[in-house]
């Protein structure tokens, strides 16, 4: 769809001067030592007639999986909304093509108290601009002296990927938080797609996801029982999707800001649950058939 | 995307102390889709030679029947077991019979062979998806975990391991390659040779 | 087609894949980075010594990978930043700060990326060793060991297993885990994965160039002679800083 897009769309691609203006100014020399610049970042074009070809040319593993920069893949999140507040799930592996990358990676992005981001696509364009969302957020506090909305915020970070649409960030990301209005969850990806809603799940796995979220999901779950689903929801997606799993993080946003809850690991999930603990299954969440020998076995 | 890596999986065979062990994983995939984590892709061909297929799943189920075939017809003609060597010579003819349109499989086969003096030397060996043959004295890997499992296997690897340590040696490396591997894992089994028995275990691996 | 079409590039590829492996490897109070300084393009071996890995300051070191050219003048730029940093304020940059540098530095390259992969290895204020590793458009994260390269799936599953005891379950009973190792472990293992990845990969071998960081609470202040380590530090009272270097095969 946004191939198609920007296929008849014009780009405005920012002119950029050759020279590279920041690395000589005089801030360089000053107290500041290089590191003062007028607040808006600002990239380095490759000089062709369309930068975004080159870039697609050098990272797009989906066009080609022998490209040179891989831009990790592969992830499941999810976030939704219930009477206790949000709840907010992600798993940690990061692949490049089939190799596992990493089983560590923070999924989830702390902006501030009240506001979490989760990650989803290119690993370094969501924690970039998260990071520079949450500077944007403080900022807004400081000025208008008091906490700015989730709307406000989402709305801030979809218009400036917006600026970028066609240049190839690649987002999918849940900004959640607790203002005014409650608890919130808005959904932001590269596109420029900004969406209010109660449940969402991004990325590879989020197919998986759904199934057990749709499954359990109420709005009047208390506050157990939503954390449980959430894990159980992304183990399902751990479980069944090549390029999500390892460990699970879970957050809980309530009205006093978000609550860590804990790391599970997805496979002692498979084995042994998440232990005694009030919600949980009290066992681990695989089910038989699967360590059962008889149920497939290679036709004779 | 490779069709190599349609369905997933990997195979390592390692030499020990007069005992040889194969093991492979345990899962059966449709690209990122996980289908089964129950599907065995080591087959024995008598008590003391057994493979393992890597590669396309439908290519794997026609190679093995195809094997059993030839392997059946060696038996009866010749009435004796078939030592690993000329099974591995007989693999790679049939898959060199396809040389311009290829079964996409990747064999490893582990065996004990017969020495003229009564005793049995261990015996691994690979191939190619045509049939080109690889007789390791070390390990030898197959699959898409292939080059995570060459480099744990070079580290954990020594000579002449007693069946308990190969034992330990191959699950270790298997389970800590197929971890670095999507596609990949789910369960593994392993099988050592010994010249009285063959032990066969299913560990406990991680299921992402 | 009319005439006026602009003149279109049909192709522009200015990276190159130049191999090679780099390692780091975090203890609770010192790190080790580690790379192999063969230079290759395809199957030819540019140079046998290129090294990798490059010395910041005394509490920072940084392992780079991919395109050598970007890999080489990204090092420079990084060295620039931080000297100018320590005329402003007249002390080292820290650790975790340098790591946030590295990130918007290769963030500014996000439309037209340096082809690298970093690591950055040192002693953080509090004195704790850490790794730091990067994708080449700058996401990071802290980690206690990652390889990465050309024989980085070769490496890493081996130290899954032998520093975090990746499927290794403890005896029962008996002690757990070690959740740090000791330095002359930490250095056996660098050597064993290197030696390891050399045999199995043919863009890796040459030499080994291996730096040390020891925090300043590391009880031994000096390397074992035997491993014949050359000190580079610049200071006396601050972290100090050797570098080991090895033969590998260079077939």
């Amino acid at each position: 769809m946004n191939s198609l897009v920007s296929k008849f769309s014009t780009n405005n691609i920012p002119k950029q001067d050759v020279e590279d203006n920041e690395e000589y100014s005089d801030s360089m020399w000053a107290s500041s030592a290089g590191y003062a610049t007028n607040g808006l970042p600002t990239f380095r074009l490759p000089s062709l007639q369309q930068p975004t070809d080159f870039l697609r040319l050098h990272t797009d593993d989906h066009a080609d999986p022998s490209c040179r920069i891989k831009i990790k893949h592969g992830t499941t999140t999810l976030a939704f909304r219930f009477k206790g507040g949000v709840i907010v799930a992600v798993d940690s592996r990061a692949t490049a093509g089939s190799y596992i990358a990493s089983g560590t990676v923070e999924k989830v992005i702390r902006i501030n108290k009240f506001l979490l981001g989760t990650m989803a696509g290119g690993a370094a364009d969501c924690q970039y601009w998260e990071t520079y969302l949450g500077i944007m957020c403080r900022l807004h506090e400081l000025r208008n002296r008091e906490r700015i909305s989730v709307a406000a915020a989402s709305k801030y970070l979809s218009n400036l990927v917006y600026s970028y649409k066609g240049m190839g960030l690649s987002m999918g990301t849940m900004i959640c938080g607790w203002d005014k209005t409650g608890p919130a969850i808005f959904y932001v990806d590269s596109d420029g797609t900004r969406l209010k809603g109660d449940l969402f799940s991004v990325g590879s796995g989020s197919t998986f996801a759904y199934g057990v979220l749709d499954q359990g999901y109420h709005w009047d779950l208390s506050d157990e029982d939503a954390q449980e689903l959430g894990r159980r929801s992304i183990y399902a997606a751990g479980h069944r999707d090549a390029f999500s799993g390892n460990t699970i993080n879970l957050f809980h946003i309530k009205q006093d800001g978000w609550d860590f809850i804990g790391n599970y690991d997805v496979s002692k999930m498979h084995y042994d649950g998440p232990g005694n603990i009030p919600g949980a299954p009290g066992t681990g969440y695989g089910y038989e058939v699967r360590t059962n020998p008889e149920a497939c076995v290679v036709a004779d | 995307m490779s069709i190599m890596q349609y369905n997933g999986g990997s195979v390592i065979a390692m030499k020990g102390k007069e005992c040889v062990a194969i093991a492979s994983d345990l899962r059966l995939g449709n690209q990122a889709l996980t289908i089964s984590c129950n599907h065995e892709k080591i087959f024995p061909v008598s008590d003391r030679v057994y493979y393992g297929l890597a590669g396309l799943a439908t290519d794997v189920d026609t190679m093995r029947q195809r094997l059993r075939y030839r392997v059946n017809m060696y038996t009866i003609k010749e009435e004796r077991e078939i030592e690993p060597e000329t099974f591995a010579r007989l693999t790679s003819s049939a898959l060199y019979e396809h040389r311009f349109g290829p079964m996409f499989v990747e064999p490893v086969i582990a065996g004990l062979s017969k020495t003229p003096s009564g005793g049995v030397e261990p015996f691994i060996a690979a191939a190619d998806l045509i049939g080109c043959l690889n007789f390791a004295k070390d390990f030898v890997v197959a699959g898409t975990a292939s080059d995570k499992l060459y480099g744990v296997a070079e580290g954990l690897w020594e000579p002449d391991l007693e069946a308990d340590d190969l034992f330990e040696t191959i699950s270790q490396t298997l389970l800590n390659a197929v971890d670095r591997d999507a596609y990949s894992g789910w369960g593994a089994i392993v099988h050592v040779i010994t010249k009285d028995k063959v032990i066969t275990r299913k560990l406990r691996g991680r299921m992402d | 087609m009319d005439g006026k079409t602009a003149p279109q590039m049909r192709h522009f590829n200015p990276y190159s894949d130049n191999g090679g492996t780099i390692l780091a490897i975090a203890g609770q109070d010192f790190a080790v980075i580690a790379g192999d300084t063969r230079q290759t393009v395809g199957y030819e071996i540019q140079t046998r010594y290129a090294p990798k890995v490059f010395r910041l300051n005394d509490k920072a070191v940084l392992a780079v990978n991919g395109f050598a050219a970007d890999g080489n003048m990204f090092v420079k730029k990084v060295k620039q930043k931080l000297e100018m940093y320590r005329h402003a304020h007249a002390k080292d940059m820290p650790l975790r700060a340098i790591a946030r540098l590295i990130q918007t530095m290769l963030y500014a390259q996000r439309f037209f990326p340096y082809y690298v992969y970093n690591i950055l290895g040192g002693i953080e204020e509090d004195g704790s060793g850490a790794v730091y590793s990067f994708d080449p458009v700058g996401s990071y994260e802290r980690e206690s060991c990652r390889a990465a390269g050309a024989a980085q799936s070769l490496v890493q599953p081996f130290l899954d297993n032998q520093i975090y005891f990746k499927n290794q379950q403890p005896i029962p009973g008996g002690p757990p885990h070690p959740v740090h190792l000791p330095l002359s472990r930490v250095i056996a293992l660098v050597t064993d994965s290197f030696t390891s990845a050399t045999e199995r990969h043919i863009e890796v071998g040459d030499e080994l160039e291996m730096f040390i960081v020891l925090s300043r609470s590391h009880p031994q202040q000096s390397l074992d002679p035997r491993l014949n380590a050359t000190e580079v530090s610049t200071t006396a009272s601050g972290e100090k800083v050797f570098v080991i270097r090895r033969p590998l095969k260079r077939d």
